[in-house]
């Protein structure tokens, strides 16, 4: 019986020490990191971009999303970043804009990388106002980057006229792909905001009515990719420099791949009518990857 | 003849059904983009001396804005403070003996504490309630004319609840704190005015 018991506990041992131990890392800058792993494939001519979202916190963790997102910069050569709000906590002086942006971000910064942002429930309405951001001085934006057209919505304050642009633009939208940015995310699995209803009751008959494909959100600090909602892919991508660790409920039964043990960032690339992603840890690992094929 | 009676009453719960659900699906549908509820000509008489206000703050504002410093939709983080703080300077100096309930007069405050209450029933206000009550709102000082604290979140105001309110320019925001609705300089994040007990 003893001997028994004994295997039981060597044998749990094991299994333990199977799934906690990290994948094989290097130390790179005093951290431990995977080695990087880029599953998109390069297509000539394919539209690439980088998502973060929930990044204004100014601590080192922030400044390694931002370098694991310059060390894939490297290998994936980017073209803008859209940021999914919640770009600064806490106070918006202008030394906040340095340590919790300019700073973490330097690097692509100089490197030409466009930064596309959106308003968070942190957010000061102006920051609409400031270079880095290419908000244009506007809280509710459209911008068009190859065959996607993207939309930055503002979902602190959903007001008539936004809804009413928003109708109007996509009924004139000729782009192939319709991609949504904002903040507050109408499907969520995480414990401490979750789904958006008053504002999925709003937007989600207007995305299904235009036929708008990808949704990209922050808020809940974690990462998660829903299984596709009445045809749309909608991803909450809130961890790039605050965490929530554990906050996924694994039992929503909307989630296709989720991840709340450490910061992420993501990257796209569309080609055609396929668009490729890969989400990516804090410390390089690749936490989800997968392609979306146009309707 | 109870079979005739029987197809009668199916037939009037089908359309029954069929009916709410059309009346469900028009509301999901046009949520944000209604029209305000109707009111009654004392409430639209509220509304019209609210949005006269609004037009003369607004007017003030304007003058207040010509003298602080130009923002482009291009600017440095120092020029942003500095609008930014000339703006709310000029603002508290300009309305000195500004004090809660000028905007939100008894019969406009009744307005809008009847229009949640009854537009927001059951599931919805339960949602809106959580909505704002798990919104961070330490630090802020509930005083007319005090900025809104910069490490405050803000709540996010639903477009459903926003279509029902009498309609505001983009200088300005309706916000909650608590079961308090602020009107705010979108701006500056100026407090212009707050009501009390606003949310059932």
């Amino acid at each position: 019986m003893r001997r028994t018991l004994n295997h039981h506990f060597l044998f749990a041992l094991l299994i333990s020490a199977i799934l906690f131990t990290p994948a094989p890392a290097q130390k790179l800058n005093g951290h431990l990191s995977a080695p990087l792993k880029l599953t998109l494939p390069m297509k000539d001519g394919s539209t690439r971009f980088a998502v973060i979202g929930d990044t204004g916190s100014g601590t080192a963790q922030q400044r390694e999303v931002g370098d694991m997102m310059i060390k894939y910069h490297a290998l994936f050569p980017f073209e803008f970043v859209l940021m999914m709000g919640d770009n600064m906590y806490g106070g918006e002086a202008p030394q906040d804009f340095e340590k919790k942006f300019a700073e973490p971000y330097k690097e692509l910064l100089n490197s030409k990388v466009k930064f596309y942002a959106t308003l968070g429930n942190h957010d000061q309405a102006l920051q609409v106002n400031y270079e880095n951001f290419n908000m244009n001085g506007k809280e509710y934006y459209r911008f068009k980057k190859g065959n996607i057209a993207f939309y930055s919505l503002n979902s602190n304050y959903m007001e008539k006229k936004q809804v009413q642009w928003l109708e109007d633009e996509l009924a004139r939208e000729t782009a192939e792909w319709k991609v949504m940015f904002f903040h507050h995310p109408p499907y969520s699995s995480a414990k401490k905001h979750g789904s958006d209803g008053q504002l999925r009751e709003v937007v989600e008959p207007i995305f299904l009515k235009y036929g708008v494909d990808v949704v990209l959100t922050g808020h809940d600090h974690v990462y998660e990719r829903m299984k596709p909602q009445k045809g749309i892919y909608y991803f909450v991508s809130g961890a790039g420099g605050k965490l929530r660790t554990g906050d996924i409920d694994r039992q929503s039964g909307i989630t296709e791949k989720s991840y709340d043990r450490d910061m992420h960032f993501m990257l796209f690339e569309v080609a055609g009518d396929q668009m490729y992603f890969q989400a990516i840890s804090r410390t390089g690992e690749t936490i989800d990857s997968g392609v979306i094929n146009r309707k | 003849m109870k079979k005739k009676r029987y197809i009668f009453i199916w037939v009037l719960v089908c359309l029954l059904i069929l009916a709410s659900g059309v009346a469900v699906g028009q509301k999901t549908q046009n949520a944000a983009l209604a029209e305000p509820v109707v009111v009654s000509p004392a409430d639209k008489a509220a509304i019209d001396v609210f949005e006269k206000q609004v037009k003369g703050y607004i007017e003030l504002r304007n003058k207040v804005r010509a003298n602080a410093p130009k923002l482009s939709k291009d600017s440095t983080p120092e020029q942003i403070h500095a609008y930014r703080t000339t703006l709310e300077n000029s603002l508290r100096s300009a309305r000195p003996n500004a004090k809660r309930g000028e905007f939100f007069l008894p019969a406009t405050a009744d307005f809008i504490r009847r229009t949640l209450k009854t537009e927001f029933q059951g599931k919805d206000r339960q949602e809106l309630r959580e909505q704002i009550f798990e919104t961070e709102t330490q630090g802020v000082v509930l005083k007319v004319n005090y900025p809104y604290a910069q490490t405050a979140e803000f709540s996010e105001m639903p477009a459903t609840l926003l279509a029902k309110l009498p309609q505001l320019p983009k200088e300005l925001r309706y916000r909650f704190v608590g079961r308090n609705m602020l009107l705010v300089d979108r701006e500056s994040d100026l407090i212009v005015d707050f009501m009390p007990d606003a949310l059932p």
